[in-house]
């Protein structure tokens, strides 16, 4: 049969006349709108394509799509589907495919997928056994449906979309579309790879310890134990199996570059075809990065990461991947001698500049990012680290995925830090500022605590934190920045409203559990700077991390802090998980398990009073606590919040009252 | 009474008896629910799409349990679509004789196989049958300037 392939396009218009909600007033969205994603109607108009041979199913997932307001392009044919995709690479934010097709499997095109284009991909099926989930998980899957899907399940996809951008990208500040958020998050995921290659390869992440020079040496620790406690075993992208991966990489011509026949070359045992697909999507990154070089992040990047030695260790990969680059003739002489300038420690202003902190954090960020991600356990360490990175998110995904490259994740998270910068530098909310000192105070602090770190990291971290508005010293609780209501939260509704308030009440309130605080605030950022929402400027981050630190005591693990806020933004914004997207915000560095309980506990004692006590409740009800709970491992806090919210009077939020329970409800749980 | 209150009578016993019966479970309620103003037509249009889609792949199952030498893992495939596919409209019997038939599959029973793809075929003209008859009840109800009762 003919593939049936459709874009329903007008239908958007009239759903969402006749729905009618969708936050900025559901307006009819015009087919350029709707291309478009207009910000302040995110997550309408979400571009979905779905690849299903069942046209039963097809149809339903269609006008189910269509209800949420996104745009669906429909495609009962893989191959169909995947030329689409190549022909139209811009043109999708998410893929949804089912797992049993005839002419490809679904977990070959999600592979593809993942390799060519970096799209988030949701596979379904019928077939809900453990087993076929992991499958999916370990290709790479976002995440996996089981049929039939409900609507509601589909209302949350746009977390995906959202977790994979924020992750990839700093810039969420400035409004935009998701479109506009594209181009940069490509453009940072290829820095990002671009520095990890250099740091990765060259740290040893797992079980190599002293690899490197002594700076290395507290990460390798922390990180060792870190590593011991993981359960899955990583591949480490050491020197000598990324020279053979590259080896085999020319050999084949990288057009033909397979992940099979690269692992057939390279003979390494143990390595899975997996290992090797993921790492060859991030070096094809990397060369597409090397090739388009972003003179202006790695200018950035300069000014606040710097010290030599962490060229030092990358000159030495990066060397060693500039033959094989060259070799592939796709780098540029004058590229390739700018990388390695800055490899060498030279401020070259390019390329380097952003290797530089990708190498400082990735010391650190080693054994923290790891082991949360992992396990699942709250990082206070990694947290503190990181926290600007956000590369918590980094690993996660590389991890579900594959369980491997652990060198990924931390250049992921190098990456970030890397980006930061030059978000920071783009940012133009004093807000931004504001946090970056406040971070970077903080920070210190927290790297006194957590044995290492240079000072190098604070900087990145901060720089992360812009983007989350996570970071932000406790202290200074700067007063509610009136304006967005906790609403914001609410994944449907609220997009418009950043969440500022929240966020300076949580500061003042408590030391504890602020971090739930910074969630919202994170989330409220985030949300702001993808939909183009107001930046919550004003919020001040107070004490997104301090607070973190105090109450990485008071909760079951010293990294508690790290995960409640990470939990928290996924916790207060989700009404039925679309924790990703917060958690992102915050540089959820763990994985959304630990994360959920650790947030909702943290909601509950961080949230002051400022949410108005209906915008909570509201929230709270549309949490879905039942999830919540099963998640967290000992939250109790459910239950409490809403009282304690109420009773918090200290905060008094006035603009909190700005907002009704209905600005909460979201036109999803209708 | 008038006609459209009976009709739309007729409509609830029907309804009741179809799900009494296993014909149609829940799954159907959230189908009819997708249905509004902007695509009245969806849940014809996609039971259509049901049955088109489940005539093609009978044949298949035939032609697969002819063979000399049966692919039962072939077989089994099929049979996991046409229930996915069930499962989405809520045909509840017919998804139950999936099951039944993928156990025979697994078994490699070719009797059993055989036995079920007639069942199925069976059970899906039935259920063809009868969503006919709601689906022409629905039409008079409309037609007569009344609405259709929402679904539980």
């Amino acid at each position: 049969m003919a593939a049936l392939q459709r874009v329903a396009q007008s239908s958007v218009s009239t759903t969402a006349s006749s729905y009618g909600s969708c936050k900025g007033g559901g307006g009819v969205l015009s087919p350029s709108a709707a291309e478009m994603a207009v910000p302040d109607r995110f997550p309408a108009g979400l571009r979905v394509l779905v690849v299903d041979d069942d046209t039963t199913c097809l149809r339903i997932l269609e006008l189910m799509l269509l209800r949420c307001l996104y745009q669906v392009t429909i495609c009962s044919e893989a191959t169909v589907a995947l030329n689409l995709l190549r022909e139209r690479k811009d043109c999708f934010d998410v893929v949804l495919s089912d797992v049993h097709m005839p002419d490809m499997d679904g977990f070959k095109l999600l592979e593809h997928i993942g390799l060519e284009m970096d799209l988030p991909v949701i596979m379904m099926s019928a077939d809900g056994r453990t087993s076929v989930v992991m499958r999916g998980i370990r290709h790479g899957a976002c995440d996996f449906l089981i049929k039939p899907v409900r609507e509601a399940e589909l209302k949350n996809i746009w977390q995906h979309v959202v977790r994979k951008k924020w992750n990839g990208s700093k810039e969420l500040e400035h409004s935009g579309s998701l479109e506009d958020n594209d181009p940069h998050k490509r453009g940072n995921n290829d820095i990002e790879y671009t520095s990890s290659v250099n740091e990765g390869t060259e740290v040893s992440l797992k079980g190599q310890k002293k690899r490197i020079n002594a700076k290395e040496d507290d990460d390798g620790d922390t990180e060792n134990d870190d590593m011991s406690t993981s359960k899955k075993p990583r591949v480490v992208w050491s020197v000598e199996l990324h020279q053979q991966f590259v080896t085999a990489v020319n050999q084949l011509g990288l057009d033909k570059a397979v992940p099979k026949r690269i692992l057939e070359m390279m003979n390494v045992p143990g390595l899975t075809r997996e290992n090797v697909a993921s790492h060859l999507q991030k070096f094809r990154l990397y060369l597409k990065r090397l090739n388009g070089v972003a003179q202006q992040q790695s200018g950035i990047a300069n000014a606040f990461c710097g010290p030599a030695d962490s060229n030092g260790k990358l000159g030495s990969l990066s060397r060693f991947d500039f033959p094989a680059l060259a070799a592939s003739g796709q780098i540029p002489p004058q590229t390739l001698a700018a990388l390695q300038a800055e490899l060498l420690g030279q401020p070259a202003g390019n390329l380097m500049p952003a290797t530089d902190q990708p190498a400082l954090l990735h010391a650190s960020l080693q054994g923290a990012k790891r082991p949360p991600v992992e396990h699942g356990v709250p990082f206070v360490q990694p947290f503190i680290k990181s926290q600007s990175n956000v590369s918590k998110q980094f690993p996660q995904p590389v991890i579900s995925a594959e369980d491997v490259s652990p060198g990924f994740g931390q250049w992921r998270s190098n990456n970030r830090s890397t980006v930061a910068p030059s978000n920071y530098h783009g940012g133009s909310s004093a807000l931004n500022s504001n946090l970056l000192m406040g971070v970077v105070q903080q920070e210190q602090r927290q790297h006194d605590r957590t044995q290492q770190q240079s000072a190098l990291i604070e900087p990145c971290r901060s720089f992360n934190v812009q983007p989350s508005c996570l970071v932000v010293p406790s202290q200074s609780s700067t007063g509610f920045q009136a304006g967005n209501s906790p609403a914001s939260f609410n994944q449907s509704i609220s997009f418009n409203k950043s969440t500022v308030i929240d966020y300076s009440l949580l500061s003042d309130q408590s030391n504890n559990s602020l971090n739930i605080g910074h969630i919202p605030t994170g989330n409220l950022k985030i949300t702001g700077t993808l939909g183009g929402y107001s930046a919550p400027g004003s919020i001040s981050p107070t004490s997104c991390i301090v607070n973190a630190d105090n109450n990485s005591t008071s909760y079951q693990n010293s990294t508690a802090t790290f995960s409640d806020s990470r939990e928290l933004p996924g916790v207060l914004h989700n009404t039925s998980n679309s924790q990703g997207f917060y958690v992102d915000k915050s540089g959820e560095m763990l994985d959304q398990g630990p994360l959920r309980n650790l947030g909702f506990v943290g909601k509950e004692t961080c949230i002051p009073s400022r949410f108005a006590v209906d915008d909570f409740e509201s929230q709270m009800s549309n949490l879905n606590p039942g999830r919540i709970q099963v998640e967290n491992s000992g939250a109790l806090v459910k239950q409490e919040p809403i009282v304690d919210y109420v009773d918090n009077e200290k905060l008094g939020i006035p603009i909190l009252q700005q907002y009704s329970s209905s600005d909460f409800m979201s036109p999803f749980t209708d | 009474m008038d006609a459209v209150a009976q009709w739309r009578n007729q409509w609830f016993d029907y309804t009741q008896y179809l799900r009494r019966e296993g014909f149609l479970d829940d799954q159907f309620a959230q189908l009819k629910k997708l249905q509004d103003e902007n695509s009245p037509d969806f849940v014809v249009e996609v039971v259509s799409l049901f049955f088109q889609d489940s005539e093609k792949l009978f044949n298949n199952m035939a032609r697969a349990l002819e063979q000399n030498v049966v692919n039962f893992k072939q077989v089994d495939a099929y049979v996991h679509q046409f229930k996915g596919s069930s499962a989405w409209i809520g045909a509840f019997r017919l998804k139950n004789v999936c099951i039944n038939f993928r156990n025979f599959c697994e078994a490699q029973n070719l009797e059993g196989c055989l036995r079920c793809l007639q069942q199925l075929q069976q059970e899906s003209t039935a259920l063809k049958n009868k969503l006919e008859n709601l689906f022409r009840l629905e039409q008079q109800i409309v037609a007569a300037g009344g609405s259709i009762p929402m679904m539980e």
